[in-house]
């Protein structure tokens, strides 16, 4: 009772299946033992009758298929061959041969002599708790929930060394591309300022002469820098100043005038046509 | 003289000083068991017959063999052959019956029915596999010269024995 107390859940279960052999000598294990996980069958019981000549021969055997092999995963034998028919009530302990492995069953007559009144029962055991995500209550049960996000993989690209190498060879070019681009900006700077300063230097020299004045207007204007270099752009909000009166838009008279003008000349045009035939 | 005396008095002190008694214990179970199966009934199909035949109406009694080891045993059985309890009779009670294999756990087992040796009333089987035998046994009770039975209750008893060979 001790024991029991903390593992009465998951005690195994024992039972014995149906006459497999009710319908005939040929049966299908799939609709014999149930459908549980871990379960192992511990003894074929069987019984039959023969009907026989006593001095015939007759062997029977009562077999299961393997499921998963060839051969037979269960074969007992009973030599009947010279000795009178009579009925044979036999337990075969099979040492928990697990349930997959039973494949389809069949009681096998060679020789001369009948079977009659076959009956085949397996007993088996089963632990309701072999899955322990079978119930709730069975040890080792856990969280469908939890299971489902521990089951969940993870896949971080950055990870992936590919990925890493790929990210890090774009970086490297933006790097350059970046230094590209300053070394290029620097130089614009460069002819800007050279620029500037040759017309700043050239509008002071300039003053002086008119001689120099000309060429200054010269350099000026092989030299042409558009305003939008030098002022900046306002970025101001242009709020919506009209206001509409009453919220009602009358229909424009003059429009329609002209609307209907336009309707009663497309009538003249039209009739005009049958005008024309009826002429 | 004297002293050879003591000298033989004190070793047969000394002698009964060390004797010990050792008790040894042993159980044996029988590996032969018999147990009874089916309890037989009697039918009455005609009213100077009792007959423990299913077609009389009656049941056959079954008695079973279990034997753990082979050819150290053998079955006796005995089919009835006066009643155990009735009412009073004042006619003979013709008995017959038969004692025969009904079902085995070993094919070979059938073979009782061919190696038995039958006396009497007695049946007797030498079992040479181990394993269960369950034996059946008719039992047919003739009252008189087609006298009809008197009312009452009938009991007659089949003797089945283990016996070591």
């Amino acid at each position: 009772m001790l024991a029991c107390s903390s593992y009465c859940y998951s005690e195994e279960v024992f039972d014995v299946t149906q006459n497999a052999a009710a319908a005939g000598l040929n049966w299908t294990m799939q609709n014999v033992l149930p459908k549980q996980a871990g379960l192992t069958v511990s003894n074929v019981i069987y019984r039959y009758t023969t009907v026989k000549q006593t001095e015939d021969d007759m062997i029977v055997y009562v077999q299961n298929q393997n499921a998963q092999d060839t051969g037979f995963v269960f074969r007992e034998t009973d030599d009947w061959s010279g000795i009178p028919g009579n009925t044979i009530n036999k337990v075969v302990p099979v040492g928990n041969i697990p349930g997959e492995l039973w494949g389809d069953g069949s009681i096998e007559v060679k020789g001369f002599g009948e079977v009659t009144n076959p009956a085949v029962f397996y007993s088996f055991q089963f632990d309701p708790c072999f899955d322990p995500q079978s119930n709730p209550s069975c040890p080792g049960y856990k969280d469908p929930f939890d299971m489902m996000l521990e089951a969940i993989d993870v896949y971080d690209p950055l990870d992936d060394q590919y990925v890493q190498d790929e990210l890090n060879r774009k970086a490297s070019l933006k790097d350059e591309d970046e230094e590209l681009r300053q070394q290029r900006r620097a130089m614009a700077e460069g002819k800007k300022e050279n620029r500037l300063e040759a017309v700043l230097s050239i509008v002071n020299t300039a003053l002086l002469t008119a001689e120099a004045q000309a060429q200054a207007a010269e350099l000026i204007a092989m030299n042409f820098i558009p305003k939008s270099y030098y002022q900046a752009i306002p970025d101001n909000k242009y709020e919506e100043k009209v206001v509409l009166d009453g919220g009602n838009i009358p229909d424009n008279r003059n429009g329609r005038r002209v609307g209907l003008a336009q309707q009663l000349l497309h009538d003249q045009m039209v009739d005009s046509q049958y005008n024309k035939e009826n002429k | 003289m004297f002293k050879k005396s003591l000298a033989i008095a004190a070793t047969l002190i000394g002698m009964n000083a060390v004797a010990e008694e050792v008790t040894i214990t042993g159980t044996v179970a029988s590996k032969c068991v018999v147990v009874t199966d089916t309890v037989g009934i009697y039918g009455n199909p005609t009213p100077s017959e009792l007959s423990t035949a299913t077609a009389d109406g009656g049941v056959e009694p079954i008695v079973r063999f279990d034997v753990l080891q082979a050819s150290f045993y053998k079955a006796r059985i005995t089919y009835p052959i006066s009643f155990s309890e009735s009412p009073a009779l004042t006619d003979v009670v013709n008995w017959t019956g038969n004692v025969s294999v009904a079902e085995v756990t070993d094919a070979s087992m059938s073979a009782y029915d061919t190696s038995k040796i039958e006396f009497d009333n007695v049946t007797e089987v030498d079992l040479t596999v181990a394993g269960s035998t369950w034996f059946k046994v008719e039992s047919t009770a003739d009252y008189g010269a087609t006298k009809a039975f008197p009312a009452g209750t009938y009991r007659a008893v089949v003797s089945a024995d283990c016996i070591a060979l």
